[in-house]
């Protein structure tokens, strides 16, 4: 079940008490720059800066040649260790199995490209020291196209739409520095690895979003194929759904389904007043609209009940508050929720590959 | 020797807890109420001198203004009184929980933060309590609300709600309510659940209710924090009360029900579409109207079925854990007995 390892061979760290100033994650999903001169530039700001750090490299099954170009920095001693996961599992899983084995009290995510210029860094990791719970870098100035930034700006627009609270202008960064218990708490998955500000602020952590000049290396690409814009919208429709009616889905189902089933209702009161008047009523088509908004307008209340159904018995097993960590002394603050929490098994790997 | 103290021993013997040992725990959930918390931290201490344990657990649901911080000062001063803070607002029902969770008490008070309840109602409503119920509701009398507004829409919720849940409550809205801790280990508030805690505590739990007159003073400090866009989703929440009471356990048959009620629909303009083809009158329109109808019906009745059978599986998966937490929480009920 464990993932393979590379370099020091540590078993997992992230229930014990940190030994290091900061741990940097950097979830490798997609094909990167070179990982050994992105490791040298970020080490060597964290290195002038004097803090006891580590790099985990965390790759998919099919990254084993990145791994080899990272061998020579482990043989060199270099603080980097590498984990391979069993099976390909996307962004979200990488971060999280990096959580179970991050040393540091600040764990930083880095994504595998030149997003801001590496000082960045420091400033986000001082900004955890000095009590935020995650600090993300927002690109600003930024210097790509202005297509790019058309598109980021619809998506935000259209985040901000769903997000009570504060709103973020970059949350696809993926620079960023939280404590180490933020990222083993998200409840991350799947494609909201890239709403981890969002979720973070949802679940009442303390977020803040700081702007950092774009790396000049940064290009992503001007456009994506229509599947890719078709996908962000699905996620955009998730991270909507999710934060809004997670725990009463029968609100969202119930306002779609009474909508449908009033405007269906309608339709049919008035076929009936007309037939009480002579006009026929089997021989109109507009009897089968009004019965279809009937009928689909039922479905999307019964699925709403099933929702209720799955929060319901979840309820026992979840708490829906998060109790603040820091500010005036609770003398409780410590003791463990008295709830049993359903701890997810959060890894599908199927053993060591290499 | 003597012989081995129970190991649950409020379950084997329910009497065993005298009065004099038991904790009384005053959960209050505040937002937002800074003008408020002094008079109702000094009010409450001096209407509970005559029990022999309280505490008073204020829970901050992320204020934005000096609560938490005058709460915390209380708490150093006298340490009766605790504070939890969210982390953010979570809402009335999630900061409820939050108080249920970290008090002590063997007896649970709840009240509003805005001064509207009177902490001088507490004894009775504990007293009450000790006769031999899991929870004790207070209702209003001589309510301060306007008519129009407040009282008038509650009035009709509190009919709904006696009448769709069979737990007749004369004032569901009024937060001034007394739970033995055996009840709160066994209800788990969720979503906006406050205002229905009688019903739901009579449909999972099984619990004997009593309710006792509490007076009602007008809002003195801030501003009331409701709308009247709650009628939506009351009714919203309403529905689900009705589902959980009745199918908690078998959500297949509340969706057969669904299913046959759609399909004996369907069955009618079946019949109805053979019936227009007597050969006497074919109608295109009506060959197609018709019977397109009763498909849609029948189609429904289908989906009803298989949305039964994906809420099993969800029960399924998450029923083990359920039962597990039951256990525990009946068990630490017992612990909590013991102790002074």
């Amino acid at each position: 079940m464990t993932p393979t390892h590379l370099g020091r061979r540590s078993p997992p760290a992230g229930t014990a008490a940190p030994t290091l100033a900061v741990s940097v994650v950097v979830p490798v999903s997609e094909r990167p720059e070179p990982l050994d001169e992105l490791y040298r530039e970020f080490a060597d700001v964290l290195r002038r800066r004097g803090w006891d750090f580590e790099f985990l490299f965390v790759l998919e099954p099919w990254g084993g040649s990145l791994a080899e170009r990272l061998q020579p920095l482990v043989d060199a001693g270099e603080p980097v260790t590498v984990l391979i996961g069993g099976q390909t599992m996307g962004e979200a899983a990488l971060l999280k199995l990096a959580a179970g084995y991050c040393r540091g009290a600040v764990v930083v995510t880095l994504p595998p490209y030149y997003r801001v210029e590496a000082n960045a860094v420091i400033g986000l990791v001082e900004r955890v020291e000095e009590g935020v719970d995650l600090a993300v870098a927002r690109r600003w100035p930024r210097h790509d196209s202005w297509l790019n930034r058309l598109q980021n700006r619809v998506f935000h627009a259209l985040l901000a739409t769903s997000v009570r609270g504060r709103r973020f202008r970059d949350v696809a960064c993926g620079v960023r520095a939280m404590r180490r218990d933020v990222l083993a708490e998200l409840p991350l998955y799947g494609e909201f690895f890239r709403f981890l500000p969002v979720l973070a602020q949802h679940e009442g952590f303390v977020v803040e979003e700081r702007d950092y000049p774009q790396d000049r290396r940064d290009r992503p690409r001007r456009l994506h194929g229509p599947g890719v814009y078709f996908r962000r919208l699905i996620d955009l429709l998730g991270v909507f759904f999710l934060l809004r009616f997670t725990q009463k889905p029968l609100r969202f189902f119930g306002l779609m389904g009474g909508t449908l089933t009033a405007f269906g209702g309608t339709i049919l009161v008035v076929l009936f007043v007309q037939r009480l008047q002579g006009q026929g009523m089997a021989n109109r088509p507009l009897l089968l609209l009004g019965v279809l908004l009937v009928v689909l307008g039922l479905q999307a209340i019964a699925l709403g009940l099933v929702g209720e159904i799955i929060v319901h018995v979840h309820a026992a097993t979840r708490p829906g508050y998060r109790l603040r960590p820091s500010g005036p002394p609770d003398r409780d603050a410590e003791a463990p929720l008295e709830r049993v929490r359903a701890v997810p098994e959060s890894l599908p790997s199927s053993g060591p590959r290499t | 020797m003597g012989q081995p103290a129970p190991l649950v021993p409020e379950l084997l013997n329910p009497g065993a807890v005298s009065r004099a040992d038991s904790m009384v725990s005053v959960v209050v959930p505040v937002y937002n109420e800074a003008d408020s918390v002094g008079p109702l931290i000094d009010r409450t201490r001096s209407a509970l001198t005559a029990l022999p344990a309280w505490e008073l657990v204020i829970v901050d649901d992320g204020s934005d203004d000096a609560t938490a911080h005058l709460v915390a000062e209380a708490a150093t001063e006298d340490p009766r009184v605790r504070l939890v803070r969210l982390a953010r607002n979570f809402g009335q029902t999630a900061a409820l929980q939050a108080g249920f969770d970290r008090s002590h008490g063997d007896v649970v008070v709840s009240m509003d933060g805005d001064l509207q309840n009177d902490p001088a109602d507490i004894p009775v409503l504990v007293a009450t309590l000790e006769e031999g119920y899991d929870l004790v509701a207070g209702y209003r009398v001589r309510r301060q609300d306007r008519l129009f507004r407040r009282k008038i829409p509650s009035w009709i919720a509190n009919r709904m709600i006696a009448a769709i849940t069979g737990v007749s409550i004369r004032d569901n809205g009024c937060s001034l309510k007394a739970y033995r801790r055996a009840l709160l280990d066994r209800l788990y508030l969720y979503s906006d659940m406050h205002r229905f805690i009688p019903g739901l505590a009579v449909a999972t739990a099984g619990a004997r209710i009593a309710e006792r007159p509490v007076r009602h003073h007008p809002r003195r400090f801030g501003m009331s924090k409701y709308g009247l866009n709650r009628i939506a989703k009351v009714l919203a929440d309403l529905l689900t009360l009705v589902m959980i009471r009745s199918f908690r356990e078998r959500p297949l048959r509340l969706f057969v029900y669904l299913s046959v009620t759609c399909g004996l629909i369907g069955a009618l303009f079946a019949g109805l579409s053979l019936f227009a083809f007597d050969g006497t009158s074919s109608d295109s329109m009506t060959a197609f109207v018709l019977p397109g109808t009763a498909l849609l019906w029948f189609g429904t009745a289908g989906f009803m079925i298989m949305l039964g059978l994906v809420s099993e599986v969800a029960l399924w998966q998450e029923r083990s854990v359920a039962v597990a937490v039951t256990k525990l929480a009946t068990l630490r009920a017992g612990v909590r007995g013991r102790g002074p």
